[in-house]
């Protein structure tokens, strides 16, 4: 491609992040308050803060098809409507599979957002800290490799990330599950309440259960206002009571004055410098006009999502890097992990009729790991967590099949038995032949090719998801709920939406394609800092992860810039 | 609240109220093949019957008005055309003609021109065949959409998704402000719409 200087000048920044989700915000932010000039990429639509969150004050009446889909969406998204996240009223934030296509070798559910804000705008907001017990898991065990940061090294990270966002929780002590810098907690009701109590006496606070830790506010924090307790997170919140990169690290980025937002900008693979061995910047097709153009920076950020940026360093081959950039270790878009979830138990909580609960509260409750720790020993490697809740149903439920008339609709209208549900999300290990490749033989809406995707649970996962549910029935049991049930609704990678681990993280270059600052072993001037960085997932909720390594990343990066060293 | 418990909140709401061939449709997504977009299409009258027949399963009450009230005469052919795949869009067709004849035969008259009693009457009927029909093709293993089922279930969800629904049948408070997880129930609380 001829460009001339000005142009060249024009589309020179110092630095250049690719996405604008959770990790992609995070790098702008910290990029601009250093003090460099940053272009930040996003292949889907712009999305402004409030004005364009469309259905968020809408009450339920005005929703035409009552938040169901129509067999139009259906036919347009059938990846994204395997599951509930993809809804009438936030059907704009859920991409058209039919223009993304991509390979399942194996089921793998795919949930993609293309616009700016990415999954911030409808991620579940849950927020943990890894403890030293993931970090070291991968060393103790022998799967997937080691970590090459630990606790110590991302806890001041997490406290920084933490302070900005505005996390609400509850400190606990927990050695897996560290304390963090909370705003107040949300409340535990009256059941959720005393199920803890029960809970943690009968086991003698061997396990414990507290309020979800939650990117919600519980009171105003940095100009943005509290949680109005709505529970309608996922249309984009017009308070900006959760935190989002349009809510957050957007206005932060902005108000520098350093900051160039490009939507429409599908970067199809960064260029690669063989004199220099460093990235020169990247190739954007352009996703209205479909025209190709180049950007310049001194540092690339790389924050697409796992899958995303996976699919760019792969697409990203030249002599020097003929299978995807830094893949020197082969490791490139291998591994890939995702929480395996969909199985618990739930009860009735005999009872509590004279009482019930105001407002929607966006939050449950977590009860964070506890097995293969000291003297509980598992047939597993690693462990679950769980997330739930108690709530009152808003009818009776001694309805007649089929029922209807007056009676009914009295029934309909009048609050019914509370109950008590606790789901377990389980770590999935690290399994080389978990991967993702580039396949040829199909083209996206701009004829670039897609990935394919093979992937599966093993018998690790397998085996712990029969405890997910008896552990759940037996603690709901020890807390004096009835009628317990257990479940398993079967679960495919990919559902849980936490896919990760595709360019890990670690020491060695023969075995990792990032070293312990997130930055590629082998070009040194470009950063991944999102969930495809990591050598193995926890059991918690990743995104806090996410923007913790983030900022530290973008710390680590502009003093190496300032030493001259990238 | 987290994806995990929401898809539950979602599966406990309709959980017995909604029958599982509405619950397949609209949560688990049939896909509408392109060669069977042949959609059928409601009359007026159809919009009248349907409005009537809602209004037996959800009638108004004095603290709340009904399903017709709340619209679901439109409500259920426009969810019955854009959200449902053909074949059960052509049972749909096909059962509603089969209720207007039902009509003719067991009173002589057509759907609208029945009192109230004899509507009650007839959908009393109708639901005592449905189950009967649905434990038939439950022990001989076949799963065929039923009429009276899939017109129950959108108006139990259009009516309680309505206006008149959640501000009358149950309360609403679009902007709560705050979470209260242990608040005395009064008497007479209704449940919260959400």
């Amino acid at each position: 491609m001829n460009i001339n200087t000005d142009l060249k000048k024009e589309n020179t920044y110092d630095a250049i992040v690719v996405g604008s989700g959770i990790s992609g915000g995070w790098a702008a932010k910290e990029l601009t308050e250093k003090g460099l000039r940053v272009l930040m990429l996003e292949r889907g639509m712009n999305i402004e803060h409030v004005k364009d969150y469309d259905s968020a004050m809408k009450d339920p009446w005005e929703l035409k098809h009552a938040n169901k889909l129509t067999e139009e969406q259906k036919r347009t998204h059938p990846v994204q409507k395997r599951d509930y996240p993809y809804q009438e009223a936030n059907e704009k934030w859920w991409v058209n599979d039919l223009e993304c296509p991509y390979t399942e070798d194996k089921r793998f559910d795919w949930y993609r957002g293309f616009h700016v804000g990415g999954k911030s705008l409808m991620w579940g907001r849950q927020s943990y800290r890894l403890s030293d017990h993931n970090f070291e898991d991968n060393a103790k065990d022998g799967h997937g490799n080691d970590w090459p940061i630990r606790y110590k090294d991302l806890a001041p990270w997490y406290d920084y990330a933490e302070r900005f966002a505005g996390i609400s929780g509850q400190a606990e002590n927990w050695p897996l599950l560290p304390d963090g810098q909370f705003l107040p907690p949300m409340d535990l009701n009256c059941v959720e309440k005393s199920v803890k109590k029960r809970i943690e006496e009968h086991y003698k606070r061997t396990r414990i259960m507290t309020i979800g830790r939650v990117a919600n506010l519980t009171v105003p924090h940095k100009g943005r206002g509290n949680c109005q307790y709505r529970n309608l997170c996922s249309r984009g919140c017009p308070f900006g009571a959760y935190f989002s990169t349009q809510s957050s690290t957007l206005p932060a980025a902005e108000a520098t004055g350093r900051l160039t937002l490009r939507p429409y900008s599908i970067v199809n693979h960064i260029i690669y410098d063989k004199n220099t061995k460093k990235a020169k910047g990247v190739m954007v097709i352009d996703a209205e006009t479909n025209q190709t153009m180049e950007f310049y920076a001194k540092i690339v950020f790389v924050n697409g999502s796992t899958l995303g940026s996976t699919f760019i360093l792969l697409n990203s081959t030249s002599e020097a890097h003929p299978n995807g950039l830094g893949n020197g270790s082969g490791q490139l878009g291998h591994n890939l992990m995702d929480h395996h979830f969909r199985c618990g138990a739930s009860g009735d909580a005999p009872g509590f009729e004279d009482k019930y609960t105001f407002g929607r509260r966006a939050n449950g409750i977590y009860i964070p790991r506890y097995q293969n720790v000291g003297s509980d020993k598992r047939d597993y490697l690693r462990g679950f967590g769980y997330q739930g809740g108690a709530s009152r149903k808003n009818w009776q439920s001694d309805i007649a099949e089929l029922a209807f008339g007056n009676d009914f609709k009295e029934k309909m209208s009048t609050p019914g038995s509370w109950s008590m549900g606790l789901g377990g999300f389980g770590e999935m290990l690290p399994y080389y032949e978990n991967k993702v490749y580039i396949d040829k033989t199909k083209k996206d809406k701009w004829g670039q090719p897609v990935l394919a995707i093979d992937c599966e649970y093993k018998e690790n996962e397998q085996k712990m998801r029969k405890d997910m549910m008896n552990d759940a029935a037996e603690m709901l049991e020890a807390a004096g709920m009835k009628n317990i049930k257990t479940y398993d609704n079967g679960c495919y990678p990919g559902m849980a939406i936490h896919e990760m681990g595709t360019a890990r993280m670690g020491n060695d270059p023969k075995t990792s394609v990032l070293n312990k600052w997130n930055q590629m072993h082998e070009v040194n001037n470009v950063f991944v800092t999102d969930g495809s960085c990591m050598p193995s997932i926890a059991c918690q909720n990743p995104s806090l992860t996410f923007m913790a390594l983030t900022a530290r990343a973008c710390d680590y990066a502009v003093k190496e810039l300032k030493k001259k060293n990238i | 609240m987290n994806r995990r418990e929401a898809l539950k909140n979602t599966a406990v709401l309709l959980g017995t109220a909604i029958s599982a061939t509405t619950f397949g449709v609209l949560f688990q997504s049939f896909t509408l093949p392109e060669n069977e977009k042949n959609s059928i299409s409601f009359s007026a009258d159809q919009e009248k019957i349907l409005a009537e027949f809602a209004d037996i399963i959800i009638p108004p009450t004095k603290d709340a008005g009904g399903a017709k009230a709340a619209g679901l005469g439109s409500f259920i052919p426009m969810m019955i055309t854009d959200c449902y795949p053909a074949k059960m869009q052509m049972a749909f067709a096909e059962g509603l003609k089969d209720m207007e004849a039902k009509s003719l035969k067991d009173f002589n008259k057509d759907f609208l021109s029945l009192t109230v009693q004899e509507r009650e009457q007839l959908v009393g009927n109708m639901r005592t065949e449905t189950i009967e029909k649905i434990k038939a093709d439950k022990a001989a293993k076949r799963s065929v959409p039923y009429f009276f089922v899939l017109a129950r279930d959108l108006t139990i969800l259009g009516y309680y998704a309505s206006e008149i629904g959640c501000t009358q049948s149950r309360e609403y408070i679009a902007i709560p402000g705050r979470y209260d997880g242990a608040t005395d129930l009064k008497s007479g609380q209704k449940s919260w719409a959400s």
